[in-house]
């Protein structure tokens, strides 16, 4: 009788520490999605041709520099548009800082128009074509889904590459280290 | 009472090693979350009567994900075999607050590929489909391609003559 006390107490432990993982697991960020490897060059990154909203083209060569976070998304993507409010807080709070956001989407120009003015997205939206997704691809999104987020050093070089949705605590503490601020 | 209690501690621990592992809920490769099968449908009677002739694409979609209706694409190789416009289930309305409604599966759908000629030469066909999806609230993944096979028999003949056979060349 008294030899299955022990374990008794040990497997409520067990029980209650199961529990509250499970519980926290829950409510937690969620699960980090692994990326594939990046095939693309700073060179390569920077030459990537894209078009903003007006048609004029842009490569991320002009925030060079600068610490890019680029956000390929789409507007049909709601998991891509819940984490960008988050990104347009944290555009305004890290632009002083050399922190530059860009949205790249093959998608409907006048709908990504239309979705930048209702949400006040503080950065540039850049529209492309099937190369959009090539280069989300040769960026580490080996699943070929959205949203992906990649973030690259001043000098053009991926320093993450985070499939699924960043969550704005996470991608702060993330500029926080690259940049040393 | 022994086991009952090392049993529950294995339970739990399992539980918890699978919500902390950061890999363990993987998103499905979308040949794997939306799988699509074609079959050939000749002569099958339909709601109003008449025969159904083409293809019936049927999906089978893992929980937790789902298809946008307005965005599947069909296309039918080689393009000797005409289909009409794909017959879809109207599926579950969603709205949403910046696309505004719009409609997807979930679970199982069945779009069917009408021939649009009476007489369906006979051969392998490729379907060729191109489609959206997510998996809910967490990712959704850009148009993917899936490709199917559908095999017209010898001797296959539409026959309720519902649809004018198209006839080509020149005029007699």
């Amino acid at each position: 009788m008294k030899g299955w006390l022990p374990l008794a107490g040990i497997g409520l432990l067990a029980a209650l520490a199961g529990t509250s993982l499970f519980l926290a697991g829950r409510h937690a960020a969620p699960p980090v999605i692994e990326s594939g490897p990046v095939d693309a060059t700073p060179a390569a990154i920077q030459a990537a041709a894209f078009a903003d909203a007006d048609g004029t083209p842009r490569t991320l060569a002009q925030f060079s520099g600068k610490v890019v976070v680029v956000n390929f998304w789409a507007t049909w993507c709601t998991p891509c548009r819940e984490e960008m409010p988050g990104f347009v807080k944290l555009q305004s709070r890290w632009q002083a800082r050399g922190v530059q956001f860009v949205g790249l989407a093959q998608d409907d120009a006048a709908k990504v128009a239309a979705f930048g003015r209702e949400l006040g997205i503080n950065y540039p939206l850049w529209l492309g074509g099937a190369e959009v997704m090539t280069l989300s691809r040769r960026l580490g999104n080996r699943l070929g889904v959205l949203p992906h987020t990649v973030l690259l050093d001043p000098q053009g070089r991926v320093v993450e590459s985070r499939i699924g949705i960043y969550q704005e605590e996470a991608l702060e503490a993330r500029l926080a280290a690259i940049t040393g601020r | 009472m022994t086991r009952f209690f090392a049993a529950l501690a294995g339970l739990c621990l399992a539980g918890a090693a699978s919500a902390a592992s950061p890999l363990a809920d993987e998103p499905l490769d979308p040949g794997k979350a939306f799988r699509p099968h074609a079959r050939l449908v000749a002569g099958e009677p339909s709601a109003t009567g008449s025969e159904r002739h083409g293809i019936d694409v049927e999906y089978r979609i893992e929980p937790g994900y789902y298809l946008y209706r307005g965005r599947l694409r069909f296309e039918v190789s080689p393009p000797t075999l005409l289909i009409g416009p794909p017959e879809l289930p109207p599926g579950t309305e969603i709205e949403d607050e910046f696309v505004g409604k719009s409609a997807i599966f979930r679970d199982r759908v069945t779009i069917h590929l009408p021939f649009v000629v009476s007489v369906a030469k006979p051969g392998r066909y490729r379907v060729k489909i191109t489609a959206q999806g997510c998996a809910e609230g967490r990712i959704c993944y850009a148009a993917f391609p899936q490709e199917l096979e559908v095999n017209i028999p010898p001797g296959y003949r539409v026959t309720d003559g519902a649809s004018p056979p198209v006839h080509r060349g020149l005029p007699r």
